[in-house]
């Protein structure tokens, strides 16, 4: 189960409301490469995983990207604060505000909805472990492209904290794949799913 | 930044560490010598969140007073104090 802890991974405080912003950040709240989707992939991946290394990275990086979630809504939450109509029409956020006025949705920034299509649960380890790695890839890009437009100290700090992650992450599903490919019969490498095959695995060696 | 604001940084710095090695040790679950540092880490979170939940209330959902329902109190992990 989870626990809720009343405070943020990394603090978010910012002081000037930035439509534009919020436009484009938008994306890592629901968009493909978002939090939202990198939770729920790993965290419904987790239950087929055969090794416990593999299960707990999962399970925990998995609750990290819920942590990032929140932060991403804060962000949200706190660019379109206190805005007026004019300011909202003025920055082009008048087609997201129509639906939502400032409550924090999850779709892209071009206003396309979450969808479960972004994720896949495949089920094979080593499918769903690559698919994880370029997951960090690719929302450390989205961050990348996002500092382009951040001229707020405030909002870069944050965004820069979540890029790093993607980074750390990346490492962490790189090494989940060694454990596993380690302990595989290489002669069976791609034609098993270890999930699945139980067979697949090296048998232990005599002592 | 705020006296509360700073010691939230404070404990969520220590938190970070310790979470990031536990990453760590996911893959690398025999390394005694990261076990003993994250641990470290811990421990100075829990003196932190204590110091922190006697100032400003709890962060997990249970009574810090035995009054008043405190959990529910402003400012929530989206706010800034000056919301409240």
């Amino acid at each position: 189960m989870f626990v809720y802890e009343k405070k943020l991974q990394y603090p978010v405080n910012i002081k000037t409301p930035n439509l534009k912003l919020a436009k484009i950040i938008a994306s890592q709240y629901g968009g493909a490469d978002g939090e939202l989707g990198a939770s729920l992939r790993y965290l419904s991946q987790r239950f087929t995983m055969p090794l416990p290394e593999l299960k707990g990275m999962l399970t925990d990086i998995g609750t990290e990207e819920l942590g990032h979630l929140e932060m991403v809504g804060t962000l949200m939450y706190q660019l379109t604060k206190g805005v007026s109509a004019e300011q909202v029409e003025k920055a082009g956020f008048a087609d997201y505000f129509v639906d939502h006025t400032t409550g924090v949705y999850p779709s892209s920034a071009a206003g396309v909805p979450f969808t479960a299509a972004y994720l896949q649960s495949k089920g094979d380890p080593v499918t769903d472990l690559h698919e994880d790695l370029a997951a960090e890839q690719k929302a450390r890009t989205t961050y990348d492209n996002i500092l382009r437009f951040c001229d707020d100290y405030d909002v870069k700090d944050v965004i820069r904290f979540l890029r790093e992650r993607e980074v750390v992450h990346y490492q962490r599903f790189g090494e989940s794949l060694r454990l596993l490919t380690d302990k595989l019969d290489e002669k069976n490498f791609y034609a098993f799913n270890p999930s699945f095959d139980k067979a697949c695995f090296k048998k232990k060696e005599k002592q | 930044m705020t006296k509360r604001e700073a010691l939230l940084k404070k404990l969520s710095t220590y938190q970070f560490a310790a979470h990031d090695l536990q990453l760590y040790l996911d893959s690398h679950p025999d390394d005694s010598e990261t076990i003993e540092k994250m641990n470290r880490f811990k421990e100075q979170a829990q003196q932190l969140k204590a110091q922190y939940e006697q100032s400003y209330g709890p962060l997990t959902k249970r009574a810090t007073d035995r009054n008043n329902w405190n959990w529910i109190k402003a400012p929530w992990p989206w706010e800034s104090e000056e919301d409240c």
